[in-house]
């Protein structure tokens, strides 16, 4: 899709996504794929595309030196004092919705996504967490429904 | 499949295909009636759903604008979704999670009980649990409901293990996976749960009850049932005499129809309900159809929830198998000691990673967030379901300068917490991070109300006509053969999910309108 951003933005856009969701275990991969979603989105959203221009080259001015090269806790400061503009507020509506909906960061978060084709749980470790007692599953009253009421009344 | 010609008046028009809708037009065709069903949405099947929280959304939620306002979260941090609800065949019946309480006598007589509350609408219903009693049976029966009539329990699954453990270890006593509706072996039909863990994406399987996959197939096969999908209604028409006579709806080709009625019966979930009698203004009901007494769209409810998550140094995988299968009733008692009133469930629920990172705290960002959704593997959830205060100007609206595709004022949903509804939800997350401390959980999450999925009580029944739209039958109280057939007639919401107690409202409403209708039965 068509987009005025520079080589240069869309890196920048990238160092933004993974100061704002710092994850030591995630790799590049997901937080690139997230940035072309923003850039996606911008491209049928004027008002987002002019955000993010404008955004990113202003990120940019924060510091002496541009946003990629600051150091995390810097960066996580820069963001900060942006949290509340509309740029970044736009920017994170996206983000948030595409980074952890990327089936590269449901692995490492152990989330093993669509089950049917697979056979649902039902042999594969719905129940398998062995590190607590197995509790019952019938109702203390249960097949008294007419006590139960009474009870609460 | 059944088609009734437009003209035909002795038609009974069902609007909303949903819990109520779905139901009651099955009981009307079994019963003998010509059924005209209006959804608003498509028809979607099993092979249709998606295994994909975001996927599954855009395909089934009630995406068409809305507004919201008020001071609570939502206006705030959903403010063009402040329901979360379905529009296809079925309803939100196809992406309810299961959970079945039945309400407690005292929840049917909420203003004699709790007493005169300040800034609140509370009022009895005009109904007892007795008389309720055998309709809830029916509606368990028929939807195969766990722990009931002798139907099996469904097994623990990892999030329950967590919750039930916890449960005990701080002394609850009424905890259990259910009672669920959804098959734990084959009923009805259709076949078991096979723990797939996606409920509110539409179960492919078939195991969940829903008026998809229940009510209206038995429907079709009576040829009574004519089930017309992508059909939005936008105006109930009425006669000189100010009976209902017909519904103005846009089919899916964007044509306007007009099907004549012998009785019209309104279940389009209670935001689009109220809606559409605001909408259906006259010279003759200038308000809006039904509503002289000026209550249609007020008393709002939506449950007083909350969410608390626990997170853990071992894993639970919540996310695998049923999940609401988990229920612990003890805080749903009348104990006002806890300073409010009403009572509230704890359920097991989970979500993937892609809702939970945009619900778990809407808005956060950067370590805060990040340190939580690391610790996805490791969470165990529950939700917090409470009874929360009619108040008169908890209410839906028509906007003034929202339209939708078809140029129809949407709803908005103007809503504030009471300050019981804030005393309950403090309490609810207190005593989640008990049941999670319980266990050895290193940190706790307590999350916000999601957009609301319980909508209750915008055309509620009274015994006064002033006090409310219909009646004790859901039969509006100005317009004889006017029903409202889902959760907007609920007079005080309760504790429970409201499902089972709309499904036992319609089967009562379907036995009703058989006796004062039996001239349009075929």
């Amino acid at each position: 899709m068509s987009t005025l951003l520079s080589d240069e933005q869309r890196t920048t856009l990238v160092d933004l996504l993974r100061a704002a969701f710092p994850h030591d275990r995630f790799p590049v991969g997901p937080y690139r794929r997230t940035a072309s979603a923003v850039v996606d989105a911008a491209a049928a959203n004027p008002r987002l595309h002019a955000l993010l221009l404008q955004g990113l080259d202003d990120l940019d001015t924060q510091r002496e030196v541009g946003f990629s090269t600051l150091d995390a806790e810097t960066a996580q400061l820069v963001l900060r004092g942006i949290a509340d503009t509309p740029f970044f507020l736009a920017v994170l509506d996206v983000a948030v919705v595409a980074l952890y909906d990327d089936h590269e960061v449901w692995e490492i978060l152990g989330y093993e996504g669509p089950s049917y084709d697979k056979g649902g749980y039902i042999d594969r470790g719905f129940d398998d967490l062995d590190w607590l007692p197995d509790p019952r599953i019938e109702s203390w009253i249960d097949g008294d429904v007419t006590s139960n009421e009474g009870a609460s009344a | 499949m059944t088609r009734f010609e437009y003209d035909d008046s002795d038609v009974i028009v069902v609007v909303g295909s949903g819990a109520g809708g779905g139901t009651l037009a099955n009981e009307l065709c079994q019963r003998g009636f010509k059924t005209v069903v209006l959804e608003a949405g498509p028809h979607l099947t099993g092979p249709d759903y998606e295994n994909d929280e975001w996927k599954a959304f855009a395909q089934m939620a009630w995406t068409d604008p809305r507004t919201a306002s008020g001071s609570w979260e939502i206006a705030r941090d959903f403010p063009n979704l402040p329901a979360w609800i379905v529009k296809a065949v079925g309803g939100t019946s196809t992406h309810w999670a299961g959970a079945c309480p039945r309400f407690k006598p005292h929840e049917l007589a909420a203003r004699s009980v709790y007493g005169p509350l300040e800034g609140t609408t509370l009022l009895d219903w005009p109904i007892t649990l007795s008389e309720l009693a055998p309709y809830y049976d029916r509606a368990e029966l028929k939807m195969g409901v766990t722990h009931r009539h002798g139907r099996p329990p469904l097994p623990a699954n990892n999030n329950y293990k967590v919750f039930a453990n916890g449960a005990e270890k701080i002394g609850y006593r009424d905890y259990a996976t259910g009672p669920y509706a959804t098959n734990a072996e084959p009923f009805d039909g259709r076949p078991a749960s096979i723990q797939d863990g996606f409920n509110f994406q539409g179960d492919k399987h078939g195991s969940k009850w829903s008026t998809l996959v229940a009510e209206l197939p038995k429907a079709e096969r009576t040829g009574n049932l004519d089930l017309r999908p992508d059909s939005h209604v936008a105006q109930i028409l009425h006669d000189a005499d100010g009976r209902a006579s017909g519904v103005l709806y846009v089919d899916r080709n964007g044509t306007m129809r007009r099907q004549r009625a012998a009785v019209v019966c309104v279940a389009g979930n209670s935001i689009e309900t109220a809606r559409l009698l605001l909408l259906s203004s006259s010279a003759r009901f200038p308000d809006g159809l039904a509503n002289s007494s000026g209550q249609v769209g007020r008393n709002y409810m939506r449950h007083t929830t909350a969410t608390v998550w626990g997170q853990f140094d071992k894993p639970v995988r919540m996310y695998r198998g049923e999940t609401m299968a988990g229920v612990i009733a003890d805080e749903s008692r009348l104990d006002t000691d806890r300073g409010f009133v009403g009572g509230y469930y704890m359920e097991t629920i989970s979500l993937g990673p892609a809702f939970f990172a945009k619900f778990v705290a809407p808005g956060s960002w950067g370590t805060s967030l990040a340190e939580i959704v690391d610790g996805y593997l490791n969470t165990a959830g529950m939700w917090i379901v409470g009874e929360d205060m009619p108040q008169e100007t908890n209410r839906i609206t028509l906007s003034r300068d929202t339209v939708d595709a078809n140029g129809l004022p949407v709803a908005d949903v103007h809503f504030d917490d009471h300050p019981n509804d804030v005393a309950m939800r403090r309490h609810g997350r207190q005593q989640g991070t008990a049941v999670y401390d319980s266990v050895g959980a290193t940190r706790t999450i307590q999350t916000l109300p999601y957009p609301s999925t319980h909508n209750l009580g915008t055309a509620r029944m009274s015994s006064r006509p002033r006090d409310g739209v219909v009646d004790r039958f859901g039969r509006a109280h100005d317009v004889p053969n006017l029903f409202v057939s889902d959760g907007s007639v609920f007079t005080t919401g309760a504790a429970a999910n409201p499902t089972l107690t709309i499904v036992a409202l319609a089967i009562r409403q379907a036995d009703y309108i058989a006796t004062e209708f039996r001239s349009a039965a075929r």
